[in-house]
């Protein structure tokens, strides 16, 4: 990346104590870095056993209710088996 | 670096809320640091946090070795600048006739208009890592332990690169008077 200069008799607006000041903030700093730690450290779900089944339970649900759903609409109308020539 | 710093930096190690006599003497510097570079107060800040924040995540791995902490903190936070940066091609860094005075008596400028456009020239068409030597040495006032620290290289290293881009200014922009 290249920088270009400016230099001007002022250059940019100081900064002031004050200015500073009002951005200071340890409390926020040290949630983040607990947040942060908390993320890091989270056990990934396939290692989480209880986790782990209680998805493995909701996908097996989600398919024996969506095969119930199948058999509860009956044949598709234009799959209709066709009576055999006499 | 003072033994109750030291301490201080042992104990932020080992409990996250120990930090906070660090990040208070520690967080003017950084800012007008940063704030140097970005220019915007908002955009500062959030460097500033983010800099905190992953000097606080790699504190354990922090080893003094004598060297100041205020480099290390320096080095991160050049790193999270350039991280924001990364897709930028170029950026302005706006500085005043002050901030150059030491680096415009290296090389014997005289504190005027047109000496000053002319550095700003030579400055801008200096490659990045020698823009980085000066900046550090003559806008941030680093020793050359630390500059050496915050680029990851030896003092004397930095001291002699140091002197040949100043060596090269001297030579484009006329001789030391």
């Amino acid at each position: 990346m290249k920088q270009r200069y400016h230099i001007t008799p002022e250059g940019r607006a100081p900064l002031s104590d004050a200015d500073i000041a009002k951005h200071r903030d340890v409390r926020k700093v040290i949630y983040n870095y607990q947040r942060a730690q908390h993320l890091l450290h989270r056990k990934p779900l396939y290692k989480d056993r209880r986790a782990f089944l209680a998805l493995l339970l909701i996908v097996l649900l989600a398919v024996l209710l969506a095969e119930a759903g199948k058999k509860d609409e009956g044949p598709e109308p234009g799959k209709e088996q066709q009576a055999p020539a006499p | 670096m003072s033994i109750s710093e030291q301490e201080e930096i042992a104990r932020a190690q080992r409990d996250a809320q120990a930090f906070a006599p660090l990040y208070d003497r520690y967080f003017a510097p950084i800012f007008r640091f940063l704030h140097r570079r970005a220019g915007d107060q908002e955009l500062t800040a959030d460097l500033t946090q983010q800099t905190f924040l992953k000097a606080m995540l790699a504190l354990p791995r922090y080893q003094p070795r004598g060297l100041p902490f205020q480099a290390w903190l320096y080095r991160i936070a050049l790193n999270e600048l350039r991280m924001h940066w990364r897709k930028r091609k170029e950026t302005v860094v706006e500085l005043s006739f002050l901030e150059v005075r030491g680096l415009g008596e290296e090389i014997g400028l005289q504190e005027a208009d047109e000496d000053m456009q002319r550095l700003a020239r030579a400055l801008s068409a200096l490659p990045e890592e020698k823009a980085r030597l000066i900046e550090l040495r003559f806008m941030d006032g680093l020793s050359f332990a630390e500059v050496g620290q915050v680029l990851d290289i030896g003092e004397d290293a930095a001291k002699m690169r140091t002197h040949r881009v100043l060596q090269g200014l001297r030579e484009k922009l006329g001789p030391r008077t």
